[in-house]
């Protein structure tokens, strides 16, 4: 063996094995690559100013908007993962808890890095906090988000610290070992926090009475998608952690949690994706005869743009709500790999779609009589910024699941990872 | 943010949205500095070792676990919940009361009578003076021959037991060898003078933890066994089962064995 | 000084669509030129002119020319509760719907907030050609690349006003002092201006005539930029589009 696999070796957990220190550095080569092309993309905005990108006045968000909430919808695993591990003591899910960290940080650190990119005046972040406006969903979505990733990172630290060469240095075992300790109360702290940011990015299109597509009445200070984004981030948080697992497990070659974790999983995403779905159709009904039409718009006509149809509403609520929320109830689908992966993805896919179609199709609607449908097509400059978040993300994530104990049921006989 | 910021108002939703945000911010803060001065009150009491230790031994595989007790066929099947400190395990005198039974030969190696074992493949000798000397058992002396380099600690340093006694170099290894007594170190020797350490306990230590007698043998023939699973080297090993010898610098005779899991098996990492 | 609520009526029967209230109102408050690659929809345009049709040809085709501001939202301002950081506030003494852009993050949340697209984002650093700089007005700070401006009724000019007023030792501000560039450059006169909360005032009393409308009222953001026509094709676009989209067409 070269001496930098005998050295890559000593890094990894003993009793597992993982893939050569070549194929890892091969792997990592294109990611790295797309990484840096999206830095330099970042760069460029961050240099020359949001002129870069095909944003505009009448369309004022866009991919990344649309993207940060759908990964931190995605990412609502790691907090619903910690909640339902220790407060509702769901012992099962151990199993999964510590990959839901790493890919809960990864999605909150990558949403928070792309909005430091979004925002004009990335350098004046700290004014929210300094004169902050209770009254604005965004206030309240930066608040949690900002205290969430500091919640994240020392839930990830402990991980980090079991890193086979970084444990024997006593003081992080020590730290690592007190910290973990105290992680539900930073699991309860997360879910109080999670559950005001899941929603307030919600409110934060409900709230706006000057788009009536978008806007939505609700209980006292809340709209009604406040309510909804917490359902749908919950029910798609395990899903995606169902699919990443899986994803893991395939790339890798290795079983990594039992089976009856994923139904766990599965079983969890498929009720509340069914109370998502019940939930949705009311507000839709409530918002098609009252809201929008009290506003003097015929919400009908919001369907009257294509490709933007009533199509798009139904597959919302059907095809990516309805069928899933069946194909993870149902005994028979619910046991089977495929069909439970395939739910997972239409789960995760309803998420993208509902946040899409609130972004997007919100911005792109006329309101005034003589204003047009607009569109718009994301510059090279904002995919390639947002490529670096899903490169930045396999990263994180290879060098963890590489070096770090993230599936304590992984082993190899008579061996127990450390991980708990 | 504060009173007497621009934009800050006495409103109830003001205040109570501050209030939380506060209350959070606080909460994270206090259980992140709860942890780091628990942390630091660990060191200070001199639990930290011990802590290190019984987090380490959580993570060992269950097989490198098992009670001494089993290894000398007093008891069927026992894995040991104490962290091989049998000084607090409840249950030591019931089980060390009964007969043992071990094989006669201790396959060529030296591991005289007069001395106590450490599951870290160290010794003990206790010293007319009052001080203890401790050194690397014949076993370990034959995987790694001639270290590299030793690091010893400074005479007047304190040890812990099952914590860094000292720590030696081959190659591209690095093995820390568990200190099996606290102390407080007096001399140091080498691997040439054939002992590493010289310390002096407070008080009289109970040294129950350390194997002695049948047990020794019992020990090493399962380490044995371990080791040729570990190495997997089938013209070496094969001699070690037939009651041939372990032969010395087994390390620089076989470079190519995974010696990354053979040494951390060992040396209890 | 009692509570203002400043306002104004808009006669798009008198709006021949010259654009000189545009140009009035980039030259009050240091509007740079465009960048090169600037668009329609990457532009600054606090006041622009909407050239609108009746969706017929021939001889029965009609053009109306609409002058779109921030229309001044007296409730539920949708820019102002959404503001993560107080940049946006409506002055409780006049009803002026303010932005900081010395204060804006950059978010660009109440552009997607205001139904009236009156807002607008430097995309660009400001840049004035060689020797343009003296033409900038020295009451109006420039605004930086990376926030949002929009429309304040060209606040310097009120703050000229009371400061006017105070020196004379007077309550209220003279209305002939504090008149916005638009309205001083409109060379029919169709635009009025003035406080709405003084029920005496031509502007209120305009407002208040029945061929005045003001745009998706139904919103209940109370604006006060009002329009008036007495051609009810017009009219009907205060209400947002319910006829397919073919049938109301940009001029």
């Amino acid at each position: 063996m070269a001496s930098y696999a005998v050295a890559d070796r000593r890094w990894i957990e003993r009793g597992v094995e993982r893939t050569s220190t070549l194929r890892f550095a091969l792997w990592l080569v294109p990611w790295a690559l797309l990484l840096a092309l999206g830095v330099y993309a970042a760069g460029l905005c961050l240099r020359f100013g949001l002129n870069q990108t095909n944003m505009d006045n009448r369309f004022p968000f866009g991919l990344w908007i649309f993207l940060d909430l759908s990964i931190i919808a995605l990412g609502a695993g790691a907090f619903f993962t910690g909640f339902l591990v220790y407060i509702l003591k769901f012992k099962e899910l151990k199993a999964v808890l510590n990959t839901a960290v790493v890919v809960g940080f990864i999605c909150y650190s990558g949403a928070v890095g792309i909005l430091m990119i979004d925002v004009g005046q990335p350098l004046r972040a700290w004014f929210t906090f300094w004169h902050p406006n209770t009254h604005s969903m965004l206030t309240e979505v930066t608040f949690c988000i900002t205290c969430y990733l500091v919640v994240l990172l020392f839930e990830y630290i402990p991980v980090l610290l079991r890193n086979r060469q970084l444990r024997r240095v006593p003081s992080f075992l020590i730290f690592e070992h007190r910290l973990h300790l105290l992680v539900p109360v930073l699991a309860a702290v997360g879910t109080l926090l999670s559950f005001f940011h899941q929603g307030s990015l919600g409110g934060l299109y409900g709230v706006l009475r000057g788009r009536p597509f978008a806007f939505r009445e609700g209980i006292a200070i809340w709209p009604s998608t406040f309510f909804l984004f917490i359902l749908s981030a919950i029910a798609a948080g395990p899903s995606f952690l169902l699919l990443i697992t899986s994803l893991v497990e395939k790339v890798t070659g290795r079983k990594l949690v039992e089976f009856s974790v994923l139904c766990r999983l599965g079983r969890i995403s498929g009720l509340l994706t069914a109370v998502y779905v019940a939930a949705k159709a009311v507000d839709t009904l409530a918002w098609l005869n009252r809201t929008s039409p009290s506003l003097g718009f015929a919400p009908w006509e919001f369907y009257s743009y294509k490709p933007f149809g009533t199509w798009l509403m139904l597959a919302e609520i059907v095809l990516f709500g309805l069928v899933p929320a069946v194909l993870l109830l149902h005994p028979k689908t619910a046991s089977r790999r495929g069909w439970l992966i395939s739910a997972a993805l239409l789960v995760c896919g309803g998420i993208l779609l509902n946040r899409f179609i609130l972004t997007v199709q919100t911005l792109a609607l006329p309101t005034l009589a003589f204003d047009e449908f607009v569109s718009y097509l994301p510059s090279w400059q904002e995919v390639a910024s947002f490529g670096a978040v899903v490169a930045y993300g396999v990263i994180v994530y290879s060098l963890s699941y590489r070096y770090l104990p993230l599936f304590p049921q992984e082993k190899r006989e008579g061996y127990r990872v450390s991980g708990r | 943010m504060f009173p007497g910021v621009d934009g800050f108002h006495w409103t109830f939703g003001h205040v109570v949205f501050l209030g939380l945000f506060f209350a959070v911010a606080l909460t994270i803060f206090t259980t992140v500095v709860r942890a780091v001065w628990r942390s630091v009150e660990d060191f200070r009491s001199r639990r930290a070792t011990a802590i290190c230790w019984d987090l380490e031994f959580a993570g060992m595989p269950e097989a490198e676990r098992c009670c001494r007790h089993e290894l000398a066929g007093r008891v069927a099947e026992r894995t040991c919940p104490n962290s091989f400190d049998c000084r607090r395990c409840a249950e030591y005198e019931k089980f060390a009361a009964l007969p043992a039974s071990s094989p006669a030969t201790s396959f060529g190696l030296d591991y005289p009578a007069g001395r106590l074992y450490h599951r870290g493949h160290t010794w003990v000798r206790p010293e007319s003076d009052g001080t203890y000397t401790i050194g690397l058992d014949d076993l370990a002396s034959h995987l790694v021959g001639k270290p590299d380099s030793v690091e010893l600690p400074e005479p007047g340093a304190a040890i812990d037991a099952n914590g860094t006694a000292w720590t030696l170099r081959k190659g591209r290894n690095e093995v820390r060898v568990r200190a099996p007594i606290d102390g407080t170190v007096v001399e140091t020797g080498g691997a040439d003078r054939g002992w590493y350490l010289r310390v002096r306990p407070e008080g009289e230590p109970n040294l129950r933890h350390l194997l002695q007698g049948p047990e020794v043998t019992a020990w090493l023939s399962k380490e044995l066994e371990r080791l040729q699973i570990q190495l997997g080297a089938p013209d070496a090993a094969p001699s070690l089962a037939d009651g041939g010898i372990l032969m010395d610098g087994l390390m620089d005779a076989m470079p190519q064995a995974d010696w990354d899991n053979a040494l951390a098996s060992t040396f209890l990492e | 000084m009692k509570k203002r609520r400043y306002g104004m009526v808009i006669d798009l029967d008198r709006c021949t669509g010259c654009g000189a209230c545009s140009v009035a109102c980039a030259a009050e408050n240091n509007v740079p030129p465009a960048a090169p690659r600037a668009t329609e929809r990457t532009g600054i345009t606090p006041l622009r002119v909407q050239p609108v049709s009746n969706g017929a040809s021939g001889p029965a085709r009609r053009e109306v020319f609409i002058p779109l501001m921030c229309m001044q939202c007296g409730e539920h301002t949708p820019c102002v509760s959404v503001c993560p950081q107080q940049a946006v506030e409506v002055d409780s003494a006049t009803g002026i719907v303010t932005q900081m852009p010395q204060r804006c993050l950059g978010c660009r949340y109440c552009m997607t907030a205001c139904p009236y697209h009156a807002r607008y984002f430097n995309w660009w650093d400001p840049e004035w050609p060689a020797g343009m700089e003296k033409t900038l007005n020295p009451g109006v700070a420039t605004r930086m690349r990376g926030v949002v401006e929009k429309c304040n009724l060209c606040h310097s000019r009120l703050h000229a006003a009371e400061d006017k007023a105070a020196a004379a030792n007077q309550r209220e501000v003279n209305p002939a002092d504090y008149v916005p560039a638009c309205v001083e450059a409109c060379p029919t006169g169709a635009i009025l201006f003035g406080d709405l909360a003084d029920e005496t005032s031509a502007v209120a009393r305009a407002a208040r005539a029945p061929q005045a409308f003001r745009l998706l009222e139904k919103l209940g953001t109370e604006p006060k930029v009002y329009y008036r026509s007495n051609r009810p094709w017009v009219r009907a676009l205060a209400e947002p589009r319910t006829v397919p989209a073919k049938e109301v067409q940009r001029g």
